[in-house]
């Protein structure tokens, strides 16, 4: 059996380059009289990649949507990359710009080609001229190696190809930090190991992350910590391994023992 | 030697396996099928026996009346029908004006189907250019009234007008078809301005005609701006963009204004004419203005919001006839005495776009909630303005889904016309009335003769608007979702 030692609960030490690239403080959300976040404080370092795990319902999703502000934190603060978020729009947009989002359902814009959902928002956000844009977007679709369905319509792909053009849809704003929000959760079991390659490669690049996900594979091979959350609050943080050997919270016992 | 026989022997198991994957046959022969479809049990038999001699009995006492039924009063009115009290001697302006819109709408129809055609090749679908025969499958209810109404024509003129307008639209579409790249982009605008002029030909008004075109060279101008990219960004840029395009659209407005123009604006107008024109003026004024209001009603700003629901729920809760009537009895009174009493077609053009916007406005806005909250999500979480997530995101994808109620109002619309007459305008409906006041037709009970000449006119347009909406919603529908 494992051997009983004090419970981290401390999210704050960075790893990384040791530059803090997302520092969240004593954060609080609600949903009317719900508290879903409970006093968070996490630091995430530059070119650290976090995997956010847990039951549903215990917040992660919040967290990470919280951090670009998709939904508003009601106390505490939110610094990325040295911007506060507040109730101004220019730091709001400031900090979408330098934070990519890939969702659990995709949402790429059904209306739109491959190729003009990935350069709508370099062209509309960052001026970028058309041409320069769709350069990038197609140099974006050989790297998640899908160069060939540039001109497509994501109605007429499969899921995990969906996934990969979201994911360079959100590289195309050339981002500080990737948010991953369950990234395979609606993909069927063949494709979401294509997804889950690109992420890899992602991390070996040296993006900075935030992954929740169910994934242990995917947090074991490139995930520096793994946090715990339950209940709206942080209940263990450690390295993949820790996890994998030695969970000391009940709660996370109990999780690791259906998702494993 | 070798190669050939595995060519050979590859054929045939090729065609082993087409033989093997071909489906099979759901054709049935017509006895088959009436039995099947018409006579499959004994319920089955009576109803098809029932509406067959129903059928029957109408089709006789239909063929009955027609052969009885006395069409000079048609004849004789038929220009009244189509354009009401025109001026006789102006009759070139219609036909002109028609000619140039049949320009306009076949160059653009022409230039679009063709960029379709190149962006449905460009991602590999199959796609292939439209016969004579579809078009004529597609648009037969306007083609085959056409022709109704012309015979009764008691001149060759209309014959050989006709027939010159569909040699046109055959030749426009054909040349739009194969204009330049460049060109074909910008067919809508193109194809507006030609309906502007379309418009001062007919009415030879040039101060509103001005501002019209002024605005299409503005909107024009902006988005050739638009293309440019070595402008400066931000505020500089777009500042630069709009006062070009205004210089521009100035310079439209007095060029147009320094041609001669001896009309006589639209208080003569009348017939099917002003009410397929009020339609047009009502859905292309009535779109964007409704859009406005839309987005407006959802807005967070509480005049706004406030201002939008008062107007859309004040015009839905009143009948058109009563702002009808108030634009053209009561408005006058309001407005100062010095003021020129605006034409009865000017007043009913504003209420018919303020009405038609107010329910596009109700259907627009059950499109935009019907927009999937995760689109504007990830529109948001890449920093686009809330001004572009609604114009490139949630917009185009909230239109896409009210196409069937868009043109159930625009059928509407097209039918309430018929209400203008209230306040004294000639309309399609209201030349079936005074052409039976007429003395040498009253009294004589043809008004089921025009009724019937009227309906078919209604009915030719507004069921090719319908079989238009749905081959729209199909081609959307295609590579989207």
């Amino acid at each position: 059996m494992s051997e009983t030692q004090a419970i981290n609960t401390d999210a704050t030490q960075v790893g990384g380059t040791g530059k803090v690239m997302i520092d969240v403080v004593n954060m609080d959300k609600f949903f009317g009289d719900f508290q879903a976040l409970k006093n968070i404080n996490m630091k995430v370092g530059e070119q650290e990649v976090v995997v956010v795990i847990g039951p549903s319902g215990s917040g992660k999703s919040t967290l990470i949507r919280c951090i670009n502000r998709l939904e508003r934190h009601d106390r505490g603060s939110i610094v990325v990359d040295g911007v506060e978020l507040s109730d101004d729009i220019k730091a709001i947009q400031n900090i979408r710009r330098e934070t990519g989002m890939v969702f659990q359902s995709f949402n790429l814009f059904p209306h739109l080609s491959v190729l003009d959902n990935i350069t709508l928002a370099p062209r509309n956000v960052r001026n970028i001229p058309k041409a320069e844009a769709e350069a990038t977007a197609m140099e974006l679709l050989e790297r998640v190696k899908i160069p060939d369905q540039a001109r497509k319509f994501p109605g007429q792909m499969s899921g995990g190809q969906q996934q990969r053009v979201a994911i360079a849809r959100s590289l195309a704003m050339k981002p500080k930090v990737i948010l991953f929000d369950e990234p395979t959760s609606a993909l069927d079991p063949e494709m979401i190991k294509e997804v889950l390659d690109t992420m890899k490669d992602l991390a070996t690049e040296g993006m900075t992350m935030i992954c929740v996900t169910h994934e242990m594979g995917f947090a074991r091979e490139v995930a520096d910590r793994v946090v715990f959350m339950a209940d709206g609050e942080i209940v263990e943080v450690g390295t993949p391994e820790h996890f994998f050997t030695n969970p000391q919270e009940e709660r996370t016992r109990l999780f690791l023992s259906q998702i494993l | 030697m070798a190669e050939r026989a595995a060519t050979y022997l590859g054929d045939d198991i090729t065609a082993a396996l087409a033989v093997d994957s071909t489906p099979p046959s759901s054709k049935l022969s017509p006895g088959d099928w009436a039995k099947t479809n018409l006579f499959s049990s004994a319920a089955n038999t009576i109803v098809t026996a029932i509406v067959a001699v129903a059928a029957g009995l109408l089709a006789f006492f239909a063929l009955r009346w027609i052969i009885n039924a006395d069409f000079a009063i048609i004849r004789a009115n038929l220009r009244i029908f189509m354009i009401g009290q025109f001026p006789r001697e102006e009759l070139w302006r219609p036909w002109a004006s028609g000619y140039v819109m049949i320009l306009g709408a076949g160059l653009t129809a022409g230039a679009m189907a063709r960029n379709s055609h190149e962006l449905a090749l460009s991602q590999e679908l199959e796609s292939v250019k439209e016969g004579w025969g579809q078009l004529l499958r597609r648009f037969w209810p306007i083609i085959a009234a056409s022709i109704f109404f012309v015979s009764f024509a008691r001149t060759v003129m209309p014959y050989i007008g006709l027939a010159a307008a569909y040699v046109l639209v055959v030749v426009a579409r054909e040349v739009g078809w194969r204009l330049p790249a460049a060109i074909r982009e910008r067919a809508l605008f193109i194809g507006v301005a030609l309906f502007i002029v379309a418009m001062l030909v007919i009415a030879g008004t040039s101060r509103l005609g001005g501002y019209a075109l002024g605005l299409v060279a503005f909107l024009w101008a902006l988005s050739e701006l638009s293309r440019v990219e070595s402008l400066p960004t931000g505020f500089a840029g777009t500042a630069v963009r709009f006062v070009v395009a205004l210089v521009v659209a100035a310079i439209v407005a007095i060029v147009q204004n320094l041609i001669p123009h001896d009309g006589f604006g639209w208080e003569d107008w009348g017939g099917l004419h002003i009410s397929l024109f009020t339609t047009v003026i009502g859905i292309t004024l009535g779109m964007p203005f409704g859009i406005l209001l839309a987005l407006g009603r959802k807005s967070n700003l509480p005049v706004l919001k406030t201002a939008s629901v008062i107007f859309i729920e004040f015009i839905r809760g009143v009948p058109l006839i009563s702002l009808l009537l108030f634009s053209n009895l009561m408005l006058p009174l309001f407005l100062p005495i010095d003021f020129e009493r605006p034409a009865d077609l000017t007043l009913a053009i504003i209420v018919v776009t303020g009405f038609s916007a107010a329910y596009i406005a109700e259907i627009v806005r059950g499109g935009l909630q019907a927009v999937p909250k995760g689109q504007t999500e990830a529109a948001q979480a890449s920093g686009m303005s809330a001004a572009a997530v609604q114009r490139f995101i949630v917009l185009p994808q909230a239109l896409r889904a009210v196409i069937p109620a868009m043109v159930g109002q625009f059928i509407a619309l097209f039918k309430d016309t018929s209400l203008l007459s209230i306040i004294g305008l000639l309309e399609f409906l209201r030349v079936s009335d005074t052409s039976n006041a007429q003395q040498e037709f009253v009294g004589k009970g043809l008004a089921s003769v025009t009724y019937l000449f009227v309906a078919i006119g209604y009915w030719a347009f507004a069921y090719t608007m319908s079989k238009e909406s749905r081959r729209l919603e199909a081609k959307l529908g295609v590579g989207h979702r």
